[in-house]
């Protein structure tokens, strides 16, 4: 569906993005994650044609945006950061004219409009003025836009800004289901919001791609370390840590009070790349068993993307820039 | 061009939800009723409406700049100009459909003044001419559409709406003036240039009675290069 090689783009001296290459699939929802400046808006400008790439190819159903540029823009719904919209319109008035914009008969425009509310849950507020919504609705209305002649690609801008954990699982929600028929690109830097939404995440900083993959390869390659999580009785502690600690595989054990007489263990893994899978767990259980230990809880300490990215943007500081695809 | 049309539509729409759109046509028609009261409608005086139509386009040098300073600025100001370059329409299509709606918001801003005619026509003994009438239009509204198209290129160069309406409106003072007394101090050899390249006289045609299609065509052909520019300009932002 959307095949990104190797862009570059300058802004005068400064070299903003640098090589960025990777590519989604219809029915995926691919996340750009990084941190503020890293690159991708000015990515995501590129991709819907606000401006070309100084050098590289970006294709879409195989059609190039430089050289096909009306074919590529009817493929593309686009929703840039913050949801700018025309505040005097009603919701229905702007629909219809972004509708009109792509061409869309009056009996396909009508339809569109009924789909794209729908969709978005917007039909109680479809005769209102853009002007008297909440942030929340904007955003919507920004959506179903861009949702509105069903383009084979979804681009979205930071689509969870400014929203509410409300409001933010509504978006999260009608993102998957926009991703049944199409693809789904969104940028945001909110680290659980990408892990929960996308089914790829693709890491930039500096411009450049650090990490492609899904999240859980992401944790299993570039996770800082592994875990597992044991919580016992506060009067085991010790012959506990003890079993624990001779187990193979563990590097440390680290101590944690807890209420009502528990305690926490956290045994740190030597082998930093593995997840802390079955094995690791059964000698871990064994270990206690043998002992006469019984733990209440016995889990993979699992890191979150969240550790994933830092660990990411600090190697990217000294390392050459890796990509795990 | 159902692209442009579909422009042209939201931007007309856009000035009648907007306050300023009417306090626009507010502004315009209380200065258009002042001259009409105060000048055209003396006991005593020829049934013409020469002098509102003299008087008023003067009053469009404020007026037009603040119809089109919107047009291009306040989509870079708030970034729906986002939306709007990435849909299939052209550059062409965008420039001509902006272009298009503001030309049709001053045509209908003229339109109540046509009352003056009707209370002209009452209270004369004699009418007031038809054909003068229309000239009279004219001469309003052509030159209007070129300083609008001028208006149209200042909006596309920055996304500061004062800033467009001060560039639009010391450029449509540049042209008047340059336009009225320039024949009297450039050269002889510029002369005949200076008179064809003239303004005052096309417009003091129209306010005789005499509608000369070759006027009609300067103005609509030189309302083409500042809408070409513009044009180029959203092309230039486009590609960054």
């Amino acid at each position: 569906m959307l095949d990104v090689r190797d862009i570059h783009k300058w802004y005068g001296p400064f070299h903003a993005v640098r090589g960025v290459s990777f590519s989604a699939a219809r029915g995926e929802v691919v996340g750009l994650l990084g941190p503020n400046g890293a690159g991708k808006t000015t990515s995501i400008r590129m991709i819907t044609g606000v401006f070309p790439p100084t050098r590289g190819t970006i294709t879409i159903d195989g059609l190039s945006i430089s050289t096909d540029p009306e074919a590529t823009r009817r493929r593309i719904g686009y929703l840039p950061e913050s949801a700018p919209l025309y505040p005097e319109m009603s919701v229905t008035g702007y629909l219809s004219y972004r509708a009109r914009l792509f061409g869309l008969s009056s009996s396909e425009r009508a339809e569109a409009v009924e789909r794209a509310l729908g969709l978005t849950s917007l039909e109680a507020v479809q005769r209102k003025r853009i002007s008297a919504l909440s942030k929340g609705f904007r955003q919507r209305v920004g959506l179903a836009a861009a949702a509105l002649h069903r383009p084979g690609l979804l681009v979205l801008d930071e689509p969870a800004n400014g929203l509410d954990p409300t409001q933010i699982r509504q978006m999260r929600e009608t993102i998957r289901s926009l991703a049944k028929d199409a693809c789904v690109l969104l940028s945001s830097h909110i680290l659980s919001e990408v892990e929960l939404t996308c089914d790829r995440v693709v890491v930039i900083a500096a411009g450049r791609v650090l990490a492609d993959g899904t999240p859980a390869e992401l944790r299993a390659r570039h996770a800082p370390e592994n875990a597992i999580l044991i919580e016992i009785s506060e009067s085991e502690t010790t012959a506990a840590t003890i079993a624990i600690r001779s187990t193979a595989g563990v590097a440390e054990v680290e101590s944690g009070k807890l209420e009502n007489g528990w305690r926490s263990l956290r045994a740190r893994l030597r082998t930093s790349k593995e997840s802390g899978g079955a094995d690791q767990l059964s000698l871990v259980a064994r270990s206690l068993h043998d002992v006469g230990v019984v733990p209440r809880v016995l889990t993979p300490d699992a890191p979150g993307l969240e550790r994933v990215f830092h660990s990411l943007l600090e190697s990217s500081a000294t390392a050459e820039p890796e990509r795990a695809a | 061009m159902s692209a442009t049309l579909t422009i042209a539509r939201r931007e007309l729409s856009s000035y009648f939800r907007l306050p300023v759109g009417w306090f626009t046509i507010a502004l315009f028609l209380f200065l258009c009723g002042s001259v009409f009261g105060l000048v055209v409608l003396a006991p005593g005086r020829v049934a013409s409406l020469r002098a509102f139509f003299g008087g008023a386009g003067w009053m469009l040098l404020p007026v037009v700049p603040a119809i089109s300073m919107r047009l291009f600025s306040e989509e870079m100001r708030s970034g729906t100009i986002e939306p709007l370059i990435t849909s299939p329409a052209r550059e062409f299509s965008i420039v001509l459909g902006k272009f298009i709606g503001a030309a049709s918001m001053l045509a209908l801003m003229l339109l109540p003044t046509l009352l003056y005619a009707a209370v002209l026509a009452r209270v004369s003994a004699r009418p007031p001419e038809p054909g003068p009438l229309i000239a009279g239009y004219l001469s309003l509204f052509l030159p209007g559409v070129f300083y609008l198209s001028i208006g149209t290129l200042c909006s596309a160069l920055t996304n500061n709406q004062t800033l467009a309406f001060l560039a639009t409106l010391f450029i449509l003072l540049a042209i008047m003036l340059a336009s009225a007394l320039g024949p009297a101090v450039a050269p002889v050899a510029l002369q005949p240039v200076l008179a064809w390249l003239s303004f005052d006289s096309r417009i003091q045609d129209f306010a005789k009675g005499v509608i000369d299609l070759r006027h009609v065509v300067f103005f609509l052909g030189a309302s083409i290069l500042p809408i070409i520019l513009a044009g180029a300009a959203l092309r230039a932002r486009r590609l960054g």
